[in-house]
């Protein structure tokens, strides 16, 4: 027995031993990056190989949380004015050179900056100085206190770049991709393939204190078409394949040689009324339509039943600043009558609504949102365009109706802020309410956990009340792969960061 | 000849410049933005913000002066930059333009393979189960669209079969085993679908050569089949093949946009249909720039190439 146990735990150690190192993932996407410099792109498909090339101050892990990163740790001044960031030791770019404070500095004032062109510059909006006092402490200082700048910083493009390979090409880091990341880059052939190879000074350890990452690296191919992709990783050209659409996941799932992860994505799929035109001007009107529209039937009808999540609350998915509890959780098809009977439409109305005919998610909802409609007797007129035809005009919000939804990553500001404060462009609905836009720019000032989660708990109840959206779905996101890849988690905010900790068997 | 050959490349000029200015005024008249595609949606971005982003693009500079810097520009041989990417456009179409090329010579040689013997057995056998089948195969080329046509073989090959690749692509410098491996089924798709025009036009010219009094004064004089099919029948009756081909290829320079699609191939066509779709100004004129030019020495070639079949043919 004794024997047999000996015999057991050193099979275990060598099997964990020998398991989790090599292996050359060979990756399927579904697009190539928009450009190679991280600061200048906002592109998913960037962000996604990036990330693990990079690294940013802080990080997200797979449950949102926010961990440390470059950064050891962090301090606020008692104003929330000064936060001071302590760097980790031994940190080294992929060209040799130590990691040092006045590369966080640099990078973050090159985002900053308007001539690098960054979409990502609005996230440091309230930064008034970034200073770098010795090679390892970093200070930020804020124009005002800004409790939201960690999930700032931890945003995947976000990076820190080195001062000297930027400056050396003359600050075109798309010909020089250099970070401090886990992998380093070592090619890239546009819509062929772009190769990373194992960084190995890597400064992450696992929790056992062996050295991240353990694929030796990654070879990433394109393939747009959702099925090209499906059958490239059933035919065993690649390993893992990223956006599976939601009528593969079925089929991929009952694949035995095949394991298919995700779920519901950090984001939100809204009706979003335009608040400024009539009748929409009008809070019942908006009401009436929360309540008749089947939420369930959008999730089973248009997204398959896999596509999404119901949308409970408002904005935010999950996590403790969720709310749950939306009246509009029942349909309720009397009561929305009677709401627009008393806004002075018992007989209906036609209802222009304006959506993308680009992405299936944002569109097929619509044909289950107008019978819905049609129940109420609002006739709905579906209007659908190319997606870069869409944008331009819903970002000027030149619709009655419209169908969106963005993302947000860790911080309840990402997803209340933006959407519903009277300054935030992506305020797509007009929507302005002082009291709303008041404890908005509290929740920003506060740092204590349990009072931002009363006032932003205040914010939705106020936003359903009014309703200047209808809340409708999460969608969710989901990767597949054969059984070799092992140590894959998917992360819900749009991130392949847990390739640092995957191996091939 | 000489003469002949420089007024043509004389005559392309007013073309070429015709087909830039084109571009460039329909490129502005789709509606979307460049700008508000790039930032996308997710980066709450203001308006003032995007309408600097536009002037720090050049975008804001009036329509004349914006094409005059882009010809200017390119006539010293500089296409530009991507604005998306930041990557030059005559980089990227070097990269593309060989994937392109090797899908178009490879189905158009997949194309002739097949329809030559097809063409040629159902117009001697005019009527007979040959002919038959050769309708049937042209219609079916035809009539399928290349994408199914295409998932059909990636279904065969790739899924059941396991003996190529379903998508994906390897440069031919690097590895010319695993390029080819990979160019079989794109070709394949390609060529299977012009086969049918070719097949068609085929038979039928040669049934019109067949018809014609010198092949009666051939066979009368006591030649072979094979001499009054080979020498005296198909090399007239592929005049109107070598048209036909001509013409295919100069449009599929402009790359196979559902074929490289379906392939994952990184040809000229989904280069284009990229900066189409985000509105990527350099990228879509400088492809469509150089397709053009492409297309108008290959149509050259295509004349020279009448007068090396049919001798009558001359060029003054």
């Amino acid at each position: 027995m004794k024997k047999l146990l000996v015999l057991l735990v050193l099979t275990l150690a060598a099997a964990s031993l020998a398991q989790k190192s090599g292996g050359v993932l060979r990756a399927g996407m579904q697009t190539d990056p928009v450009g190679l410099d991280p600061h200048t792109t906002n592109a998913t498909a960037s962000r996604n190989v990036l990330e693990n090339i990079y690294d940013t101050l802080v990080m997200l892990d797979s449950k949102g949380r926010i961990v440390p990163g470059l950064a050891q740790s962090w301090t606020v001044s008692p104003d929330g004015l000064t936060w001071t960031f302590r760097l980790r030791p031994g940190v080294t770019f992929h060209n040799g050179d130590p990691l040092k404070a006045s590369d966080v500095a640099f990078s973050i004032n090159r985002i900053k900056d308007p001539a690098t062109k960054s979409p990502r510059a609005n996230d440091f909006a309230v930064v008034r100085s970034v200073t770098a006092p010795n090679d390892s402490t970093v200070v930020i200082t804020l124009s005002q206190p800004f409790t939201p700048l960690l999930a700032k910083l931890a945003f995947s493009t976000n990076v820190v770049v080195s001062e000297k390979v930027t400056r050396e090409h003359n600050n075109d880091l798309n010909k020089a991709v250099i970070g401090t990341g886990p992998f380093r880059f070592v090619e890239y052939i546009p819509q062929t393939r772009l190769v990373v190879r194992k960084w190995d000074k890597y400064w992450q350890k696992d929790n056992q204190g062996r050295p991240l990452p353990y694929l030796d690296g990654i070879t990433y191919t394109y393939y747009p078409d959702p099925a090209a992709r499906s059958t490239a990783l059933r035919a065993g050209a690649v390993d893992w394949i990223e956006y599976v659409t939601a009528a593969d996941v079925r089929p991929l799932k009952a694949d035995r040689n095949l394991v298919v992860v995700g779920g519901p994505s950090a984001n939100f799929r809204a009706l979003y009324f335009n608040t400024t035109r009539e009748p929409y001007n009008n809070p019942k009107v908006r009401q009436a339509i929360a309540y008749a529209i089947d939420k369930k039937a959008i999730v089973d009808l248009a997204l398959f039943g896999t596509g999404g999540i119901v949308a409970r609350g408002t904005t935010i998915p999950s996590g403790a600043y969720a709310y749950t509890n939306s009246p509009y959780n029942t349909r309720d098809v009397a009561r929305a009558k009677q709401l627009l009977a008393e806004a002075g439409f018992p007989n209906g109305f036609t209802m222009n609504l304006y959506v993308t005919s680009t992405y299936d998610f944002l569109r097929t909802p619509a044909d289950v949102i107008r019978d819905n409609l049609a129940e109420v007797g609002i006739r709905v007129n579906i209007q659908a365009e190319d997606w870069n035809v869409y944008l331009p005009k819903a970002l000027r919000s030149e619709f009655d109706v419209t169908l969106l939804g963005t993302s947000g990553q860790a911080d309840p500001d990402d997803y209340l802020f933006n959407t519903f404060h009277p300054s935030s462009a992506l305020n797509l609905s007009k929507y302005k309410n002082d009291r709303v836009t008041q404890l908005l720019e509290q929740g920003r000032r506060t740092a204590s956990q349990s009072e931002r989660q009363r006032i932003y708990t205040q914010v939705q109840e106020i936003v359903l009340q009014d309703s200047p959206m209808a809340f409708l779905f999460h969608s969710a996101q989901y990767e597949a792969m054969n059984r070799r890849v092992q140590g894959f988690l998917h992360f819900p905010n749009t991130s392949y960061l847990a390739f640092r900790y995957t191996w091939l068997q | 000849m000489f003469g002949y050959v420089a007024n043509r490349l004389l005559a392309a000029i007013p073309t070429l410049l015709g087909v830039a200015l084109i571009t460039f005024l329909l490129m502005r008249a789709v509606p979307g933005d460049v700008v508000t595609s790039l930032v996308g949606l997710e980066a709450n971005t203001t308006p003032e913000r995007l309408a600097e982003l536009r002037r720090l693009f050049g975008l804001d500079l009036p329509l004349h002066v914006q094409f005059g810097q882009w010809l200017g520009a390119v006539v010293q041989g500089d296409f530009g930059s991507s604005l998306r990417t930041g990557r030059e456009v005559a980089q990227d179409l070097a990269l593309r333009f060989p994937v392109t090329l090797q899908l178009t010579v490879m189905g158009l040689f997949t194309a002739l393979l097949i329809a030559v013997p097809l063409g040629v057995l159902a117009a001697l056998r005019r009527g007979g189960l040959v002919d038959y089948f050769a309708s049937l195969f042209a219609i079916l080329g035809l009539s399928v669209p290349g994408f199914f046509l295409a998932l059909l073989l990636i279904l065969l090959f790739a899924l059941a079969l396991g003996w190529l690749p379903p998508a994906g692509f390897v440069p031919l410098a690097e590895d010319p085993a695993q390029n080819f491996r990979h160019m079989i089924l794109p070709a394949l798709s390609l060529g299977l679908i012009l086969a049918g025009a070719v097949t068609r036009i085929l038979r039928s010219s040669m049934l019109e050569v067949l018809s014609r009094d010198y092949i009666r004064t051939a066979r009368a004089k006591g030649l072979s089949e094979r001499v009054v099919v080979f020498r005296h029948a198909l090399r007239n009756a592929l005049i109107p093949v070598v048209t036909v081909i001509g013409i295919q290829f100069g449009s599929l320079l402009g790359g196979a946009v559902i074929i490289e699609q379906v392939f994952s191939l990184p040809g000229v066509g989904r280069f284009a249909l990229e900066g189409i779709n985000l509105r990527d100004y350099p990228v879509v004129q400088g492809t469509v720039l150089f397709v053009a030019t492409a297309a108008v020495l290959v149509n050259l070639l295509v004349d020279l190439l009448y007068s090396l079949i049919d001798p009558r043919i001359r060029y003054e």
